[in-house]
């Protein structure tokens, strides 16, 4: 519970750094706030960890085929990078290619999701007589 | 927690800064451009070592 004020004292940290060597040298204080969000997100992965294994606890528990449960976490993995970088891009003040980065992540989503799409259409073919 | 790294960064950057200041009084202006560059490719190398933590970290977390 105490962790929440080491998260908000390092990014407040960082915020006041990168703000203060931005106006000489732009550059760094890209760096400085890319280096405080890895920080910060390396942090919330090694929680996120637990919830995962228990999430995939449940779905053995339950029957659920593992697969299902893994396309749906790689398309969480391929969100939080996406949008990790998409922000550090839009904070750098590259709009351009913030875009083209979510606009990558869509059609790797929509890949993973394929296979998924087809065996509920192949549900829906059976069903229908 | 790596948290030496944010201020590391920033006194790369604080000193390139000064670098720079000084170099441009002293009427060596090419040389403040290589200054301000070598900080931003070490500081660069510093990250790039982080992210790629974190893009190892994420591989074996969501099983990409």
């Amino acid at each position: 519970m105490m962790e929440i004020f080491q998260v908000v004292g390092i990014g407040l940290t960082g915020a006041v750094l990168a703000v203060y060597v931005k106006e000489s040298n732009r550059e760094i204080a890209v760096l400085i706030s890319l280096v405080t969000g890895l920080v910060l997100f390396l942090y919330a992965l090694s929680k996120v960890g637990a919830v995962i294994s228990i999430l995939a606890e449940l779905a053995t528990r339950a029957n659920i085929n593992m697969f299902y449960l893994t396309v749906v976490l790689k398309i969480m993995g391929i969100a939080y990078i996406a949008e990790f970088g998409a922000q550090i891009c839009r904070d750098a003040g590259e709009g351009s290619t913030a875009t083209k980065i979510e606009f990558a992540a869509k059609i790797l989503v929509m890949v993973l999701a394929l296979p998924i799409i087809m065996a509920l259409m192949e549900s829906v073919l059976r069903l229908l007589p | 927690m790596k948290v030496e790294l944010i201020f590391q960064i920033a006194g790369i950057g604080i000193l390139t800064s000064i670098f720079h200041i000084i170099l441009k009084q002293a009427g060596k202006e090419e040389y403040s451009f290589i200054a301000t560059l070598a900080g931003v490719a070490i500081a660069l190398i510093m990250v790039i070592q982080l992210l790629a933590e974190l893009l190892d970290q994420v591989k074996g977390v969501f099983f990409l």
